[in-house]
């Protein structure tokens, strides 16, 4: 009876209607399935439920500068009065609409991404996209994303990083960038805007490195999903919401450490977790192993601590030296699988696991992700050479496959408390 | 006793350091006037030719004086006097590692001022490349080993060459830069004069010249310039293995990104790229500590004095020197 009125949905609508219902799921999960929630997160719930069920745009009036992947400084962006928005798509709805553009067998997070400007469905529309060259499939993906009438900008990126040829190089694609963006402003880059951007950054890294800290603790008091889901609102966010946000969290983690509040069971395993970066909604791999009793304590992805930890250092407060600094931060300390040696990964996660005390590390790779794949192998066995337990992990964007990788990720967590067992 | 550790590694290291050197500076260039006298067997460019004003003396212009003497006179009492006063001269070494050159030497001292001065006036400093940075290292060892054997050819005849004229019984002190502008600060200019006595005296007085003039204008645009071909900094990093003070590193904890690179005035590499060693006091180190100051990795860099750890990098330390830790809009 009450769907006599009911109009024909749109497919714009139609996917909003998926989105906001892979949204909801993910956060109502969140909000309710785990012991001891957490007040403050409920910033972050409520954040991405008006994004991505309300459709609330957050940047109205301002230029939205779309990037994807890490490498793009924001410093720069915010020194030139816009806002950068980070377009990583989780979306299995729009992973669905990229596939018809996509091969078959692309890595789902371009899939999704790729599928959201086709469907030109945003609460803030990017104004200007810059992509740099990363992996193979972002850098193809440039030109299908044009193709949909994007003004896209390419950004030179050197996948060696050890050379001294590729610190310039990549200093003058950064420079390049600066350049490029300051005349699609209309403004100038000054000295006093980029240092107050740079230092707004280093204290939003500041808080991560605090919200980290609480993890190192015997008694963990927040999960890796809601880290995660910390890190991944800094895509998007008003930067200064964010660090209020956080700032909260931070005291209210700091009652909960004082009280010995948990958010784990008696025994529950630290892992921490490696490879293909989870974005909201797809937490699948964290969502399985939290509700398996394991703990994820720390990360090496591009959607959370890659993006926070390495911090820029400028010894002259000039534009060049800042600009420089900016330039090697983000390819020096970058352990993007995308570069040819890849040393630096490997004793950052081992790094990880004796700094956070984990007795495990879970490495999942997209079905797709032909770089993360590759470099499957020297990771597992770098990790048996330490004696790190490491299960590895395929997945994709589909909510079908849970099953079977929850038996696995069980049996590695039951393993790892068998170990635990054993050694005491 | 851990809060007096936090207070250290949360200091201001460029502030510390800048006050350090003018105190270093004031003992090593006017202590004399005070009676200070530190002896002459420093590894610092404590001029001679400073006679009143200076608080002790430089070992390589004492070093050249020793050494011009016939082979015979070594074999005897002066051998052994010679060899103490290397000794005495490792010794004081050996406390500060080549931390006289980060903190002490005056030379060093007046390199840092002129890169602040183009700091202040915002101009890009340059670097060497680095095909050349490595034909650069060799120079301070030729230096080195031409100061040591002219001296000697001027008493003896080596290899059957000919004797060297006494013009030459300083030969690092004609061209070292210290020689006429570390007496300036004392208002005596005496030493920039061009000495047409003899060919050679001609010869090395206009090299001096020169050189003070590339030294000025080196460590404008290039920060410690002349610290690339000091042949003090060949004769101690020889020595620099058993130094008390020393500069570690734990490369486990080393993320490769650059910041200390990027701090370090002497273009230092390995001080980001080397993750398997531990003493990471290399030729051309300086020991100012700055890359220590710009590490943001906790442990990562330390200072280490005797196999005790005074300063090292702390994520707290690195914030707060870079002023990130509170969220305030400046405006100049
Ligand atoms: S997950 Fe892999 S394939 Fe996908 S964008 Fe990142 S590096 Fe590229
Ligand atoms: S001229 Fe130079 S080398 Fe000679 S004593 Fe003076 S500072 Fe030392
Ligand atoms: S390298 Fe030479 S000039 Fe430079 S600080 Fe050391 S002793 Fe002084
Ligand atoms: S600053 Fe620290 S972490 Fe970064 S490269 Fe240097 S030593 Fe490594
Ligand atoms: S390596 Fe460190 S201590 Fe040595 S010169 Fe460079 S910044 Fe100074």
């Amino acid at each position: 009876m009450s769907n006599i009125n009911h109009n024909i949905e749109s497919p714009k609508e139609k996917q909003n209607r998926h989105k906001a219902m892979e949204a909801i799921k993910l956060l109502n999960t969140l909000r309710e399935d785990f012991k001891a929630p957490i007040k403050s997160m409920e910033y972050f719930y409520d954040l991405f439920e008006r994004v991505h069920c309300k459709h609330e745009s957050l940047h109205d009036g301002k230029t939205k500068i779309g990037t994807m992947c890490i490498q793009i400084p924001s410093e720069i962006i915010y020194a030139l009065d816009g806002v950068p928005v980070r377009l990583c798509n989780g979306f299995y709805t729009d992973d669905e609409i990229g596939s018809d553009l996509m091969p078959q067998k692309a890595c789902p997070l371009i899939k999704a991404t790729v599928g959201h400007f086709a469907s030109g469905n945003f609460t803030d529309k990017p104004d200007i996209v810059f992509s740099p060259t990363t992996c193979d499939q972002k850098t193809k993906a440039g030109t299908t994303i044009e193709s949909f009438g994007y003004k896209l900008i390419d950004i030179d990126f050197p996948r060696t990083k050890e050379s001294e040829a590729s610190r310039e190089y990549w200093r003058r694609s950064v420079k390049q960038f600066a350049v490029e963006l300051s005349k699609f402003q209309g403004k100038k880059l000054n000295r006093t805007d980029l240092r107050n951007a740079i230092k707004k950054i280093g204290y939003a890294q500041s808080l991560y490195h605090k919200l980290s800290d609480f993890r190192k603790k015997e008694i963990v008091p927040i999960l890796g999903l809601d880290v995660f889901l910390v890190t991944n609102a800094f895509f998007f966010d008003k930067i200064d919401n964010w660090i209020e946000a956080t700032e909260k969290l931070i005291s209210e983690l700091e009652i909960r450490a004082k009280e010995k509040i948990t958010v784990t069971g008696k025994a529950s395993p630290r892992i921490v977790y490696t490879g293909s970066p989870p974005i909201f909604p797809n937490y699948k791999i964290p969502q399985i192993i939290e509700e398996s009793d394991g703990i994820i304590v720390a990360d090496e992805t591009c959607s959370s601590n890659r993006m926070f930890n390495d911090m820029v250092a400028v010894d002259e407060w000039n534009i060049y030296d800042m600009m420089d600094s900016i330039s090697d931060k983000y390819l020096k300390a970058c352990t993007c699988p995308i570069f040819t040696k890849n040393e630096d990964r490997i004793r950052r996660v081992v790094q990880l696991v004796k700094e956070y005390k984990a007795e495990g590390v879970i490495y999942q790779a997209f079905a797709g992700c032909t770089v993360y794949e590759m470099e499957q192998r020297s990771v597992l066995e770098a990790m048996e050479k330490e004696g790190i337990p490491i299960l590895y992990l395929e997945s994709d964007y589909s909510p079908s496959q849970g099953g079977q990788l929850s038996t696995r990720v069980e049996a590695f967590i039951e393993s790892l408390k068998t170990r635990r067992r054993k050694k005491k | 006793m851990s809060s007096l550790k936090k207070k250290i590694n949360n200091m201001n290291l460029i502030r510390f350091r800048f006050w350090f050197q003018i105190v270093a500076f004031v003992l090593i260039v006017y202590g004399g006037y005070a009676s200070l006298d530190l002896g002459d067997k420093l590894p610092t460019f404590a001029c001679v030719f400073n006679s009143e004003g200076t608080g002790g003396k430089c070992y390589i212009g004492m070093l050249q004086h020793d050494l011009k003497n016939p082979f015979e006179i070594f074999t005897g009492f002066a051998g052994y006097a010679f060899l103490i006063s290397l000794i005495m001269f490792m010794v004081w070494f050996w406390v500060l590692n080549k931390s006289w050159c980060g903190f002490v030497c005056p030379l060093g001292t007046m390199q840092d001022w002129l890169t602040a001065l183009r700091e202040k006036l915002k101009i890009r400093f340059s670097e060497y490349s680095w095909a050349s940075r490595s034909n650069i290292k060799s120079i301070k060892y030729i230096l080195l080993i031409l100061l040591l054997i002219i001296p000697v050819m001027i008493s003896n005849s080596i290899f059957g060459l000919p004797k060297l004229p006494n013009g030459l019984s300083m030969p690092f002190c004609d061209i070292c830069p210290g020689r006429m502008l570390i007496p300036a600060f004392t208002g005596n200019f005496n030493q920039f004069y061009i000495d047409f006595s003899s060919k050679t005296d001609l010869v090395m007085t206009t090299l001096g010249m020169i050189i003070v003039g590339l030294f000025l204008v080196g460590s404008f645009i290039k920060k410690r310039f002349f610290c690339y071909f000091c042949p003090m900094a060949a004769l101690q990093y020889i020595f620099s293995k058993p130094a008390l003070l020393k500069l570690y590193k734990d490369g486990a904890k080393c993320t490769k990104c650059g910041d200390c690179y990027r701090a370090c005035d002497m273009d230092i590499l390995e001080i980001a790229d080397d993750v398997t060693n531990k003493n990471l006091v290399t030729e051309d180190c300086i020991l100012c500590l700055k890359c220590v100051a710009a590490c943001p990795e906790d442990g990562c860099l330390e200072a280490n004095f005797t196999g005790i750890t005074i300063f090292e990098s702390t994520k707290e330390g690195f914030i707060l020197r870079m002023a990130m830790n509170k969220q305030k809009e400046s405006h100049e």
